[in-house]
């Protein structure tokens, strides 16, 4: 309870504080006023009986219908007299709880005068002096030691559960990037991480989250770099969380964006821990979600998302290639449709004669307006990209082989859309793989179809007025208070040498603006000289 | 006690947000005023506009610097009490709102008569609500990105425009001086109605973050802005010839129109959709400044609900009554006339009030 209403204090004073800052707006404000009425009480504090018989009967009282529960009583040799071990099986490492606990106890080979703890021959060990924290490590994967006679449990770190091996990333893999990505448990991600920075001004703050599912959250970020006030304010977002679980990092994105209305993503979720490690470099924050194989990172620009490991890891006119071809890619995704529609059906003048013969012939046959064409192929197009995702390889290749034809030919054949059509529709489907980010390629898709919409009805005004709103909610959202439109608009030129132009790395002297580091120098003069000299 | 602290603009978004302001209607029809009063020396009008409207704007920003943290709003109330001051101020609001309609007024009937000739006009008003609408509701810091963001997006521009060099009979410009500098100074007025959208500053000084910039940045703008009227003036006058300029409604749209590659032609319509960009950073600082001033009138910090009133007026006007071309044309010149007083003499009276009447800021409330 003390513990509750000490929360409670600093959440009100804190939404004071904000006053007109208040960055979240009114949903942060109504998120900690329903925090404040309804948080649950976890009911009173139970202490741990000195006799081992009625601690084994509250867990059992506790963990019913737990065929998983092992509680393992045995004498131990010991004056201290029976012992108890209670874990849940798939959650421990059986070898750790045989070999280190087991068998030390049951045989032991130093003199009776060692205390108990002594014997184990595991690194963390703790004591915990009431049921809820016994409760909370054993569902943790932990294994407790009761001891008769003792009013404090021992907890052994013996965690153990089924584990993937460290893998490729999937969503960003890399040409030249390390081929490790995240896994599924926390403590290896942040290992992960740690071995890219072994520096003592990495810090991580754990927080747990979620009343049923107490995800565990460790905010990483460089102590002397990171602004403490985007930290403070990523903290504080995730302390007003009052929810069953968080599953994904996704849903921890969504629940701390600064708008939610947005259709952009505005905290970066990686795989990568090379990308994280480089973020964490230039002053941003990354949270590990455990259970989770991506990190967040913010705050985040528009910008952000569209740089890649790989930018800093080729040649820098090649990289500045690549960067422009993505820009490129950004509109031909978002644009190209609805030019396309705009053209045909309202300002034909503006294409030359002789192309618009070609394409006034290829659309003769087709009986549906543009924007009708457009977006069946377009949705066509959707639907196959997601029917591919989630098959698995074998008939992966029969829904590229069915669509191929359905798109290539078969479809104008038999004209129902026009050849041009099908440029357009392939054009924007490149474009948008293009893009490097997952989370902004799907905005893409999003904001492709209601320019469509508005090309379809009001011609190339349309897409100007689309475009004006777009930039405007663009440049009107923050990431963690941080503008999102940065190096842009507010335009800030330092930040430019890695925008559209990726400078030679000697030259990037500073850390970006808009990650809001304390420290802006990261190198001195790396020039290399060459042979002239 | 930084009243504005929250929203502070840097230098970058200073200038661009005077210089958006500046270009907007004029840009298209200054051409022919300047071939009607002037003839071919209307150039050199000009760049004697260009340092006119220097002045004031160095008047205007040293007037506004006696009081750094305070809008003219607060300015005017601390000067002539708070009553006379209020009704001062309602004049500005007026003033805003006429800016604010009459560039919303030509973006719709630009797009009626090139665009979209069958859309009712309501609908396209109903369609740019929108942008405005998230571009101003967020106040100036989003404003003034939204104006450096238009002005990179406006860079093709020049180029495109670069192309039209071998259309281009520089013979016209001469003789230079055929009649004397009487007309040039004749055609100055016009020309210093181009760059009404300085005194914005009024509103925008105690925002700015660096105020020692303040002063250069004013004339950063007022320079590109010449730099714009000079470089399109000059094409067009190399272009058309001296009386053929005169019988275009708008010769600086003509003057795309003739600009065109093997896989684009009519590229004046891409410019003029393209155009709706800087006609929007025209506009939208007068509306934002309309709405704020009210708020502030009325004592509110939050500008967004009257936003919302004057948005919501604004289609409903629209639906009931859309100026005809005649009828903006005499907005317009109605703006003109206002503007030349607001821009020009107003700044100056100004500066003299705030010299001679030393009226300390009372201690503001936190």
């Amino acid at each position: 309870m003390g513990k509750n209403t000490h929360d409670n204090e600093s959440k009100s004073k804190y939404r004071e504080d904000r006053g007109y800052m208040s960055l979240k707006g009114w949903l942060g404000r109504k998120r900690a006023l329903a925090m404040l009425g309804k948080r649950p009480i976890t009911g009173s504090i139970q202490p741990i009986s000195d006799r081992l018989d009625e601690n084994i009967a509250m867990l059992q009282t506790i963990f019913t219908l737990t065929p998983d529960l092992i509680i393992r009583t045995f004498e131990s040799n010991f004056a201290e007299g029976r012992v108890a071990l209670v874990y849940l099986s798939g959650l421990v490492d059986k070898n750790s709880i045989n070999n280190n606990m087991l068998r030390p106890l049951l045989n032991p080979t130093s003199n009776a005068d060692t205390s108990i703890v002594d014997l184990l021959s595991v690194g963390a060990i703790s004591n915990a002096y009431d049921m809820e924290t016994v409760e909370a490590e054993i569902l943790q994967g932990s294994s407790v030691l009761l001891i008769e006679g003792r009013t404090e449990a021992c907890v052994v770190e013996t965690h153990g559960w089924p584990q993937r091996a460290v893998e490729d990333p999937q969503m960003e893999a890399s040409l030249k990037g390390a081929h490790q990505g995240f896994v599924e448990t926390d403590i290896q991600n942040i290992a992960l991480i740690r071995r890219y920075l072994p520096n003592r001004e990495l810090k991580i703050k754990q927080l747990r989250v979620g009343e049923r599912g107490k995800t565990k959250l460790s905010i990483m970020y460089m102590e002397d770099i990171a602004s403490p006030d985007v930290l403070k304010e990523m903290e504080d977002r995730i302390k007003l969380l009052n929810i069953d679980a968080v599953i994904n990092t996704g849903e921890l994105a969504e629940l701390i964006e600064d708008n939610p209305f947005s259709p952009f993503p505005q905290l970066v979720t990686t795989e990568r821990p090379d990308s994280v490690a480089s973020h964490l470099l230039q002053g941003r924050i990354a949270v590990v979600v455990d259970r989770s194989p991506s990190v967040l990172v913010g705050p985040a620009t528009f910008a952000s998302f569209f740089q890649t490991v790989d930018d800093y890891s080729t040649r820098w006119p090649v990289a500045t290639f690549i960067r422009l071809l993505r820009y490129l890619a950004f509109l031909v995704a978002t644009f190209l449709p609805a030019v396309y529609i705009a053209l045909v059906s309202f300002n034909y003048e503006v294409i030359p004669i002789d192309l618009i013969l070609s394409v006034g012939e290829s659309r003769e046959r087709v009986p549906f307006p543009p924007l009708l064409e457009a977006m069946l192929m377009e949705l066509t197009l959707e639907m196959l990209r997601e029917a591919g995702v989630r098959l698995p390889a074998p008939i992966g290749q029969t829904v590229g082989i069915v669509g191929g034809i359905v798109i290539g030919q078969a479809v104008v054949q038999a004209g129902v859309v026009s050849n041009i059509m099908v440029i357009v529709v392939a054009f924007t489907a490149i474009a948008s793989f293009i893009i490097p980010n997952y989370d902004m390629a799907s905005a893409l898709r999003l904001l492709r179809f209601v320019m469509m919409g508005l090309a379809g009805m009001f011609g190339i005004v349309g897409i100007v007025i689309g475009l004006m709103t777009m930039m405007g909610h663009m440049i009107s959202l923050e990431s963690l208070g941080v503008p999102y439109g940065s190096p842009l608009a507010p335009t800030r030129y330092s930040d430019w040498k890695d925008l559209f132009v990726r400078v030679p790395l000697w030259n990037m002297k500073n850390r970006p603006v808009s990650a809001r580091a304390r420290q802006l120098k990261r190198q001195g003069e790396n020039r290399p000289e060459g042979d002239g000299k | 006690m930084k009243k504005y602290a929250y929203n502070e603009i840097t230098v970058m978004q200073y200038i661009f947000l005077i210089h958006g302001a500046q270009v907007g209607i004029g840009v298209l029809t200054l051409p022919r005023d300047l071939a009607n009063i002037v003839g071919t020396d209307g150039w050199m009008s000009i760049i004697l506009g260009w340092a006119v409207s220097v002045m004031v704007s160095l008047i205007l920003t040293k007037a506004m610097s006696r009081y750094p943290e305070m809008t003219i709003i607060e300015i005017l109330q601390l000067l002539l009490g708070k009553w006379l001051g209020k009704a001062v101020v309602f004049l500005i609001v007026l003033y805003c709102i006429l800016a604010s309609m009459t560039v919303f007024t030509y973006a719709v009937a630009l797009i009626n008569n090139w665009l979209l000739p069958q859309t009712p006009a309501y609908i396209v008003v109903l369609l740019f609500i929108i942008p405005a609408h998230q571009v101003i509701q967020s106040g100036v810091r989003v404003l003034g990105r939204y104006s450096e963001l238009v002005f990179y997006f406006t860079l093709w521009m020049p180029l495109v425009l670069l192309t039209m060099w071998r259309n281009m009979h520089w013979l016209h410009l001469l003789p230079v001086l055929r009649e004397g500098w009487a007309p040039i100074f004749q055609g100055v007025p016009s020309t210093i109605l181009s760059f009404v959208g300085f005194e914005l500053s009024f509103f925008l000084y105690p925002f700015l973050q660096k105020k020692q910039y303040a002063a250069l940045g004013i004339v950063t703008a007022n320079t590109l802005s010449m730099l714009v009227y000079l470089s399109v003036t000059l094409f067009c006058f190399g272009f058309y010839s001296p009386d053929e300029i005169t019988q275009f409604t708008w010769p600086t749209l003509g003057l795309w129109k003739i600009v065109e590659f093997r896989f684009l032609e009519r590229v004046d319509i891409l410019f003029l959709a393209s155009y709706m960009f800087i006609l929007s950073t025209t506009g939208l600082p007068y509306m934002l400044f309309t709405v704020f001033t009210t708020s502030q009138l009325l004592g509110k910090q939050d500008h967004r609900k009257h936003l919302y009133i004057f948005l919501f007026l604004i289609i409903v006007v629209s639906f009931i009554y859309m100026p005809s071309f005649s009828d903006m044309q005499k907005l317009v010149k109605l703006w003109g006339k206002v503007g030349l007083v607001v821009a020009y003499a107003f700044p100056v009276v100004l500066a003299a009030a705030v010299m001679f009447i030393r009226k300390k800021p009372k201690e503001q409330e936190a």
